[in-house]
């Protein structure tokens, strides 16, 4: 446990002092703050946009920072042969790519906090709040960044940055589209059906994690309103979490047979 | 035999490169043994397959063919990992980090605690001089200060045996000179200490014994002095010639002049006892006797020649 926790603390501390990863927060800050810009509109309808402009801020820098750190914190060890030094030492390297993994999602869940806290502040200055339904659809974006990096860390286990970078936001744009995907397959042919349905399936559905606007058991879901069941965000977390130690146990076991050359 | 801590038994290894898979055999054949308490040199000229066979004792290269033991282990194993040290090839680390991080995060991955981890942290940047760069980013490190964290680095452990992949590279002579002390003090305190170089004075003063590399196979293996004294080149006879001037010369002694007098190069095989005693009785007078053995460099350069013509 000591060594997977200095693995993870040491790539905590990478991302922190590394200059990147507070300009994408600048940007993010930015967003938000556009999102107060909107002069000319209701108190209500200022409200609203604050919350939505906030909550796309969040979901589209938090997958940028997740496939950025996912890619680069991985890759920079192995280009930099930093693992040369690492790996010889008596830990597995299962426990280094967990290590790893575990420090990306302290950064990233340090990240979407201060997006959160921003929009919060937001919120406030609004004289809204930061309610229920906000802290679910935060939570399920934050499920859906780990994944991401997941994903992001399984391709970069045995690809170039670039190519893993270019798989991972691909997952995820497919992954967002997956009710569409299923939606164009229910008019194919009985092949192309397969096809696609078969794939929708492997894919990970990452609509589930951004369901604002979607039909859930026959509702319409809305930040606005009530938001998902507390069974729907739990179902939809285990979901998450279960996908990304899939892939993230793939990685490990490519991650095994590696050369370190 | 529990005096090998580390045993290459027929290590290959065959890289495969670019799309048509070009094969690239790095390491052809490569079998040698550690011993307890030793300094263990590994040469062999710049691409010789030194490194790849480093790496494939420390498990970060998965051989093609053949055996790596370290510390009665297969490799890699987690347990032996834990008695070992290692300091890569021009070594790249955690720039972001200062040297008292760096080894406390290397502490932690040898399970050491956090006390502990800080005191030895000290006393290493101390041994290698790097006491004042302290709180110092890695990154603004030169290139000797990144090998000697390096070699820090690599005794966090308190290791049994240090393997050293070109310790000395990048280091000026006084650096040089501390890490050889460093590695015979590492011998004193009965750890084993296994080094690449193609740095060869510095072989001849630490090494006990060595394995020398060419075009990724083993040539020899053994201690250096039998390796070297094995090979008498020739015998070097100083003299002033009596009034009776010089007995004949033996088949291929070359004579040459010197301020002291002559200088009598006489091929190895010569019979130096027969000759002396003719110059003697010639009434000359012999200031010096010199027997020039094999240098590490001569074997070297030798051993070097054997592989080109085997390869043509
Ligand atoms: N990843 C790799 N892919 C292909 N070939 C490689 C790879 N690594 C090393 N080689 C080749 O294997 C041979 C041996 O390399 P190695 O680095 O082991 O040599 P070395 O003895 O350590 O040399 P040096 O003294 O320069 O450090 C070289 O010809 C090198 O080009
Ligand atoms: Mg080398």
């Amino acid at each position: 446990m000591r060594r997977i926790q200095a693995i993870a603390w040491n790539t905590f501390r990478e991302a922190v002092r590394n200059k990147i990863l507070y300009s994408l927060l600048f940007f993010a800050v930015l967003i938000i703050l556009s999102a107060l810009a909107m002069g000319n509109l209701t108190l209500h309808e200022e409200i609203r946009m604050t919350r939505d402009i906030g909550l796309f801020g969040i979901d589209a820098f938090g997958v940028i920072i997740a496939v950025f750190v996912g890619v680069n914190l991985l890759y920079k060890e192995l280009d930099l042969k930093t693992v040369y030094t690492i790996l010889p030492k008596p830990l597995h390297r299962w426990e280094f790519v967990l290590g790893k993994w575990l420090g990306m999602l302290l950064t990233l869940a340090v990240q979407m906090g201060v997006m959160a806290l921003v929009l919060g502040v937001t919120l406030w200055l609004q004289e809204a709040q930061f309610d229920a339904p906000m802290v679910k659809a935060v939570w399920l974006l934050f499920v859906n960044v780990m994944l991401v990096t997941s994903i992001a860390v399984f391709f970069s286990a045995f690809s170039s940055p670039f190519l893993s970078g270019f798989f991972a936001l691909g997952c995820f744009l497919v992954g967002r589209s997956v009710p569409d995907i299923r939606a164009l397959a229910a008019k194919l042919g009985p092949l192309a059906k397969t096809v696609l349905e078969t794939g929708c399936t492997l894919m990970p559905n990452m609509h589930l994690f951004y369901p604002s606007g979607a039909i859930v058991g026959a509702e319409e879901v809305s930040v606005h309103r009530d938001f998902v069941s507390a069974s729907y965000l739990l179902t939809t977390t285990g979901y998450g979490v279960a996908y990304s130690l899939i892939v993230l146990i793939l990685a490990m076991l490519i991650f095994r047979k590696r050369d370190f050359v | 035999m529990s005096d090998v801590v580390l045993r290459a038994d027929d290590l290959a290894k065959t890289f495969r490169l670019g799309f048509f898979r070009k094969r690239i055999e790095a390491v052809k054949q490569a079998s040698f043994e550690v011993r307890r308490g030793e300094i263990f040199g590994y040469l062999g000229p710049n691409g010789s397959g030194k490194t790849t066979t480093l790496k494939m004792l420390m498990g970060l290269v998965f051989p093609s063919r053949g055996r790596a033991e370290v510390l009665g282990r297969p490799v890699p194993d987690r347990r032996a990992k834990r008695r070992l040290g290692y300091l890569p090839e021009s070594p790249y680390f955690y720039d972001y980090l200062t040297p008292e991080e760096f080894l406390d995060l290397v502490g932690a991955l040898f399970d050491v605690k956090r006390a502990e981890r800080r005191a030895r942290a000290d006393r290493l940047i101390e041994r290698v001089g790097l006491s004042s760069a302290r709180g110092r980013p890695l990154r603004k490190f030169s290139k000797g200060m990144l090998q000697r964290i390096g070699i820090a680095q690599s005794l966090m452990g308190e290791p049994e045996l240090v393997v050293l992949d070109e310790p000395m590279t990048g280091l000026d002579p006084i650096g040089r000179k501390e890490i050889r002390d460093l590695m015979l003090d590492l011998k004193r305190e009965g750890r084993t200490v296994l080094y690449s170089t193609h740095i060869l004075p510095d072989v001849e003063m630490t090494c006990d014994r060595v394995a020398m590399i060419f075009a990724g196979r083993i040539r020899s293996v053994g201690p250096l002095s039998q390796l070297l004294t094995a090979r008498l080149l020739s015998t070097e006879v100083c003299l002033r010639p009596g009034a009776a001037g010089l007995p004949e010369l033996p088949a291929g002694a070359r004579k040459s002049e010197n301020p002291d007098g002559l200088l009598i190069d006489l091929p190895a095989n010569a019979d130096v006892d027969a000759f002396l005693r003719a110059v003697l009785a010639a009434g000359a007078r012999v200031h010096s006797l010199t027997p020039r053995r094999e240098s590490l460099e001569d074997l070297f350069v030798r051993e070097a020649a054997n592989q080109d013509q085997g390869a043509a």
